[in-house]
C-alpha cells in the first residue's frame, strides 16, 4: 500500500456546512473509493479554519501550493476570477441551488474563457459550493421591500450592490461583525444567508426573518494545485473526481434542506427571547418589487471586463440560458439588458 | 524526517536563537522560512513568506492598532494621562499601592472601550509607568502592573479574542462578551489582592524607596473636576458612540484618538512639529508590535503545515483521561502555546480539536471560552514571545530597560491569572450567570 | 546593547554623501507611513460622519483600511531596524558585550545579516505578487461601488521590505567594523 500525503485547508472553520463537506463527503468518500482496492492510501494533513491562509488568499494558496487542496472563495477574488461572479451580478436569477451548481459545472466544460480563468491560476477544480438563500434580517418587522429605504443594513462587500436602488445604505460588514453592529445600532439589519446568521446567532438581535428567498449564488470550488495533482496516481485522480462531483451533488441538496432547518432551529432557539424570532414570508410581488429596483447590475459588471476583453456577455447569456435549459425562471433577464 | 519532526526542531531551533539575542520577529521568519523549506519546497517557502508579509496584516481590525497607540500618546502628552494618576491617586492614596490599584482599574475601565490588549498595554506604559516611577515605584513593578492589567482589555468586552472564539463555536458575539464581564472583574479583583500582598510581602519588589505617601497639598474639588474632565468626556465619547451605535470597536480607535487630539489642540499642548513627532513615534511603536504579530502568523502557520500541533492535541486530549483531565491539559497545551505564538493563531490552531472533546464532556461552551481566553491571555506576559511586555517595550523606549525585567514584574499577575481561571473551574456561574440570564 | 549611537553611524562619519542620502530614503519611507497614520485616522473617521450623517458607507474604507496597515508596517520597517526597536531578548547578547564584546559583535553581525536575507527574500517575493497582481489587474473593493488597483500598494510593500533589508545588511557591515577594525569595542 502506498501513502501519499497531502494538505487540505480552508480559511473558513468546519462549523461553515460546506468546508465542513470537505471531511465528511470528499475526504471521506475519496478514502472510501480507495480503500475499494487499497493500492493507495492518504495522509490528509488538516489545516482548516485559518491556520494556513486567511479569506484573502484562498486562491493564491492552492495556486503556489501552500495547501495541495483547499476551498477557494471566488467571492473575494473579482480581479482574479471576474467570470465566477456571474452569480452575484445578476441577481435573483436562480433559487435552485443544484440547479445553479449543475450549470456552473457545465459552464466549467463548455465555456473556454471561464475554464481558463481557474486552470490559468494552476488549480484544478474538484468540487462546487454555492450560498444558500439571501433573506433580510433586521429588528422591526417589515411589510415589503419598500420598508427598507432608509435603513443601514449589513452586507458583505459585494453584495452591497444588491442594495442599490432600494433606498437602503449598505454598511459594509462580516459574519464576524453583524451581531455587535446591530445590537449597537451601527447597523438596523443584515442582508445575509441563514445558514451564515444562524451560527453568530444574529436572530438574538434581529429576530424578525424578511424571507424573500432573494437568491442563491455561486461562492467558490473545492481546488487542487495542478503540480500536486499531476503527481497523483491515475487511481486516485479518479477517485478525487468522483469524489468532487459526490460532494457537489450532496452539497447542493444539503443547501436546500439546510437552509430550512437553519430557518426553523432560528425561530425554535428564539421562541422565549422577547421579541421571538417570527419569519415574516415576503409575497412574490415584494421580491419582484426588488428585484426590478435594481439598476442594471449586469451591464454595470460585464461592460468593463469585456473592454479588457473578457467575454462577460457571452458568459451571461449562456448562463442564463442554462439556467432557463434547466427549468429556472429568472426573475429578471439579465441577459436581455446587455 | 517527518513533517512533525520538523515542526519539534523547529521550536527547539527557535527558542535557543531567541535566547541567543537574535531580533524575535527575525527569528522565527528565518526559522519558519528553512523549516517549510523541508516540510515542502523552498519554492513554497519562498510564496508563504510572501504571502505572510503581505496578506497577514492586511485586516481591519489591525487599522486600530496604531490609532489606539495615537490616542495614548496624545492622551500622555496633552497631560491628560497624568492628571487622570492624579486623581486616582488622591482616591487612592489611603490604600497600599495605591497607584498600582489605579493602574488596575483605569485599564478595566479603558478595557471597556478597546478590543486588544495592545492598546491597553501601550497607553498605561506611556501613561502609568512614568507617573508610578516618580511615586516611588521599582520599574520592575510599574512594567509588570501594566503588563499584567492590560489583559482585562480582551476579557471586559468589546473582546477580538470572545469575537474569534463565538464564530469558531458558533455562540453568539454578544453572550461572549457577556460571560467576559464577571470574570473581568473577578480577574481585576484578584490582580489588586496580588499587589497588596506583594506591597505587604515583598516592599522590595514594589517600591525603590521607603517614602511612599505622596505629599498632599490641599486641591479643592475644583480642581479634582477640572483635571478630570478631560478623561471623562474622553470615555464618554467613545463609550458612548460604540454603544450608541454611532461606530464599531474598530472605528473606536480613529474616533478617540481625533477626540484626545481635540483634547490636546485645547489645551494647547500640541503645536504642528509636536504632533508630527507623535505621528513618528507612533509608527515606531506600532511596526514593532505589528511586525512581531506577522512573524509569528508566519510561525504558526509553518507549524500547521507540519501538523505537529495536531498530532500533540490528539495524543493529548483523545486518551482516557476523563473530561477533568481534558480540561488540564487544554489548559496546560494553551499556556504552552502561549510561550510561542500570538493569542488568534493559538485559537486557530487548537480550537478545531478541542471544542468538539469539550462538546461532548458535556462544557457549557461559553464557560468553555472564557477559560480559554484567560489561558490565551496568559501568553501575553510569558517569555520568550509576550506580547503585552514587548509592546511596553517598544512604548517606553528606554535602552536601559530590558525586557526580562518586566517579564519578571508580570510574573506574579500571571499567577493571578492561574488563580482566576481555577476559581472559574469551581464557580462556572461567575462567566455563564450574565449571558444565560 | 546592540542599540548604541555609535553603531549607526558608519566609519565616513555623519557627513558622509552616501550615509546622508540613505538616511533620506529611511526617513522619506518612515515619514511616508507617518502620514498614513494621518491618513488613516481621517479616513475612518469620515466614514462615521457619512454614515451617521448621510446614512451610507464610504466605499473602500475597510479594504483601505486593512491595505495600510500592512503599508504603515512595511515603510516603517527600515527605520524601526536603524532605531533598534525590534523586539529582542537582551539576556546573553547583554552579557556577552560586556565580557566578550568581539564575540558579540559578531553575533550582532550574524544576527543583521539573517535579517537582511530573511527580508530581502520577503522583497523578492513581494515583487513576484506585485508582477502578478500588475499582470492581473488585481483591485481592492467591489466593482460598481468603488475600486483601487492592488500594484501600487504592493510597490511600497515591495520597496519598504528591500529598504529594510538593505538597512539590516549596513547595520552587520556596521558591527563588524566596529568590533575588529575601529581598534575599539562596539560602544
Ligand atoms: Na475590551
Ligand atoms: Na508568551
Amino acid at each position: 500500500q502506498e501513502q501519499i500525503d497531502l494538505t487540505v485547508a480552508s480559511s473558513h472553520p468546519t462549523v461553515v456546512p460546506w468546508v465542513g463537506m470537505i471531511q465528511t463527503h470528499f475526504m471521506a468518500r475519496t478514502d472510501e473509493l480507495l480503500a475499494e482496492t487499497g493500492t493507495y492510501q492518504i495522509n490528509w494533513n488538516e489545516a482548516f479554519g485559518g491556520q494556513l491562509y486567511k479569506a484573502n488568499a484562498t486562491l493564491s494558496s492552492v495556486e503556489d501550493g501552500i495547501t495541495d487542496i483547499g476551498w477557494v472563495f471566488s467571492f473575494l477574488e473579482p480581479a482574479q476570477l471576474p467570470l465566477s461572479q456571474v452569480s452575484t451580478n445578476t441577481p435573483f436569477a436562480v433559487t435552485d441551488v443544484p440547479a445553479l451548481l449543475e450549470v456552473i459545472d457545465e459552464l466549467l466544460v463548455s465555456n473556454e474563457a471561464f475554464k481558463a480563468e481557474w486552470e490559468d491560476h494552476n488549480v484544478k477544480v474538484l468540487g462546487l459550493t454555492a450560498t444558500d438563500l439571501y433573506d433580510i434580517y433586521t429588528k422591526e418587522p417589515l411589510e415589503g421591500i419598500a420598508d427598507i429605504a432608509g435603513m443601514k443594513l449589513s452586507a458583505p462587500g459585494v453584495l452591497g450592490s444588491w442594495l442599490r436602488g432600494t433606498g437602503a445604505n449598505a454598511v459594509d460588514g462580516a459574519l464576524t461583525t453583524f451581531y455587535t453592529d446591530v445590537q449597537t445600532g451601527v447597523s438596523d439589519g443584515a442582508l445575509s444567508l441563514a445558514l451564515g446568521v444562524l451560527p453568530i446567532k444574529l436572530y438574538e438581535v434581529a429576530p424578525y426573518i424578511n424571507r424573500f428567498d432573494a437568491a442563491a449564488a455561486f461562492s467558490g470550488a473545492i481546488a487542487i494545485n495542478m503540480d500536486t495533482w499531476e503527481t497523483l496516481p491515475e487511481e486516485v485522480q479518479a477517485a478525487m473526481i468522483e469524489a468532487g462531483k459526490y460532494y457537489t451533488e450532496s452539497h447542493g441538496q444539503q443547501m436546500v434542506e439546510l437552509h430550512e432547518v437553519a430557518l426553523n432551529t432560528m425561530v425554535e432557539q428564539g421562541a422565549n427571547q422577547n421579541p421571538k424570532v417570527t419569519i415574516v414570508n415576503m409575497p412574490a410581488e415584494e421580491r419582484q418589487k426588488w428585484v426590478d429596483m435594481l439598476p442594471n447590475l449586469a451591464a454595470e459588471w460585464a461592460t468593463p471586463l469585456e473592454a479588457q476583453g473578457v467575454p462577460a456577455v457571452e458568459f451571461v447569456k449562456q448562463y442564463m440560458a442554462a439556467l432557463r435549459a434547466k427549468g429556472v425562471e429568472p426573475s429578471r433577464a439579465w441577459d436581455e439588458e446587455l | 524526517m517527518s513533517p512533525i519532526d520538523i515542526g519539534w526542531i523547529s521550536i527547539g531551533a527557535l527558542i535557543v536563537l531567541i535566547v541567543v539575542g537574535m531580533p524575535i520577529g527575525v527569528s522565527m521568519l528565518v526559522t519558519s522560512f528553512v523549516s517549510v523549506m523541508f516540510i515542502r519546497s523552498d519554492m513554497v517557502a519562498i510564496r508563504m513568506l510572501g504571502q505572510v508579509a503581505n496578506d497577514s496584516l492586511e485586516e481591519y481590525l489591525y487599522a486600530v492598532v496604531p490609532l489606539f497607540v495615537l490616542m495614548g500618546l496624545l492622551v500622555t502628552v496633552s497631560g491628560v494621562g497624568r492628571d487622570t494618576f492624579d486623581v486616582f491617586q488622591r482616591l487612592l492614596h489611603r490604600f497600599t499601592a495605591g497607584l498600582g490599584q489605579a493602574t488596575v482599574f483605569a485599564n478595566a475601565v479603558f478595557a471597556a472601550i478597546t478590543g486588544i490588549s495592545i492598546a491597553s498595554a501601550t497607553v498605561f506604559s506611556r501613561v502609568a509607568v512614568p507617573e508610578m516611577i516618580r511615586h516611588g515605584y521599582t520599574r520592575k513593578f510599574a512594567t509588570g502592573v501594566v503588563a499584567g492589567s492590560s489583559v482585562l482589555g480582551m476579557l471586559i468586552p468589546p473582546s477580538l479574542l470572545f469575537i474569534v472564539y463565538a464564530v469558531q463555536a458558533e455562540e453568539s458575539v454578544g453572550r461572549m462578551f457577556l460571560a467576559g464581564i464577571g470574570p473581568g472583574f473577578l480577574l481585576a479583583i484578584m490582580f489588586c489582592a496580588t499587589i497588596y500582598a506583594l506591597a505587604k510581602t515583598q516592599p522590595k519588589f514594589v517600591f525603590d524607596t521607603e517614602q511612599t505617601v505622596v505629599e498632599q497639598e490641599f486641591v479643592s474639588a475644583w480642581t479634582v473636576l477640572r483635571m478630570a474632565t478631560p478623561i471623562v468626556a474622553l470615555i464618554a465619547l467613545v463609550l458612548g458612540g460604540l454603544y450608541g451605535g454611532f461606530f464599531n470597536p474598530t472605528e473606536a480607535g480613529a474616533a478617540g484618538a481625533a477626540g484626545a487630539l481635540v483634547i490636546a489642540l485645547l489645551r494647547r499642548s500640541l503645536n504642528r512639529r509636536a504632533f508630527w513627532r507623535l505621528l513618528v513615534e507612533t509608527g515606531q511603536i506600532t511596526v514593532s508590535v505589528l511586525f512581531l504579530i506577522l512573524a509569528a502568523s508566519f510561525f504558526s502557520r509553518m507549524l500547521a503545515l507540519s501538523g505537529m500541533p495536531n498530532s500533540l492535541a490528539v495524543f493529548l486530549l483523545d486518551g482516557p483521561i476523563g473530561p477533568w483531565g481534558f480540561l488540564l491539559a487544554y489548559i496546560a497545551l494553551v499556556i504552552i502555546l502561549g510561550f510561542l505564538i500570538d493569542s488568534i493563531s493559538i485559537m486557530l490552531i487548537m480550537l478545531p480539536i478541542a471544542l468538539p472533546v469539550a462538546s461532548a464532556a458535556g462544557f457549557d461552551l461559553i464557560w468553555f471560552g472564557v477559560i480559554t481566553v484567560i489561558a490565551i491571555e496568559i501568553g501575553l506576559l510569558t517569555p520568550p514571545f509576550g506580547l503585552s511586555v514587548y509592546t511596553i517595550k517598544a512604548a517606553l523606549d528606554d535602552p536601559d530597560l530590558k525586557v526580562g525585567e518586566i517579564f519578571r514584574g508580570a510574573f506574579p499577575f500571571v499567577i493571578a491569572m492561574l488563580i482566576t481561571i481555577a476559581i472559574i473551574v469551581a464557580f462556572p456561574l461567575i462567566a455563564t450567570w450574565l449571558p444565560r440570564l | 546593547m546592540s542599540d548604541k549611537p555609535a553603531i549607526g553611524v558608519p566609519p565616513g562619519g555623519h557627513h558622509h554623501p552616501v550615509y546622508r542620502a540613505w538616511t533620506m530614503v529611511v526617513d522619506g519611507l518612515a515619514a511616508l507611513a507617518t502620514a498614513f497614520i494621518a491618513v488613516l485616522m481621517a479616513v475612518i473617521c469620515a466614514d462615521i460622519v457619512v454614515r451617521n450623517g448621510f446614512g451610507g458607507s464610504l466605499p473602500l474604507v475597510s479594504e483601505l483600511g486593512a491595505m495600510m496597515v500592512v503599508l504603515i508596517v512595511a515603510l516603517q520597517l527600515p527605520s524601526a531596524i536603524r532605531a533598534g526597536r525590534l523586539a529582542q531578548v537582551e539576556m546573553v547578547i547583554g552579557a556577552l558585550e560586556i565580557s566578550r564584546p568581539r564575540l558579540a559583535g559578531l553575533l550582532n553581525a550574524l544576527f543583521c545579516l539573517a535579517g537582511s536575507i530573511i527580508l530581502g527574500i520577503v522583497a523578492w517575493a513581494s515583487f513576484g505578487i506585485l508582477s502578478g497582481d500588475w499582470a492581473s489587474g488585481d483591485f481592492i473593493g467591489i466593482p460598481g461601488l468603488g475600486t483601487l488597483p492592488t500594484w501600487p500598494f504592493r510597490t511600497l510593500i515591495t520597496l519598504g521590505m528591500s529598504v529594510a533589508a538593505a538597512e539590516f545588511l549596513f547595520k552587520a557591515l556596521r558591527h563588524l567594523h566596529a568590533s575588529f577594525f575601529s581598534g575599539k569595542g562596539p560602544s
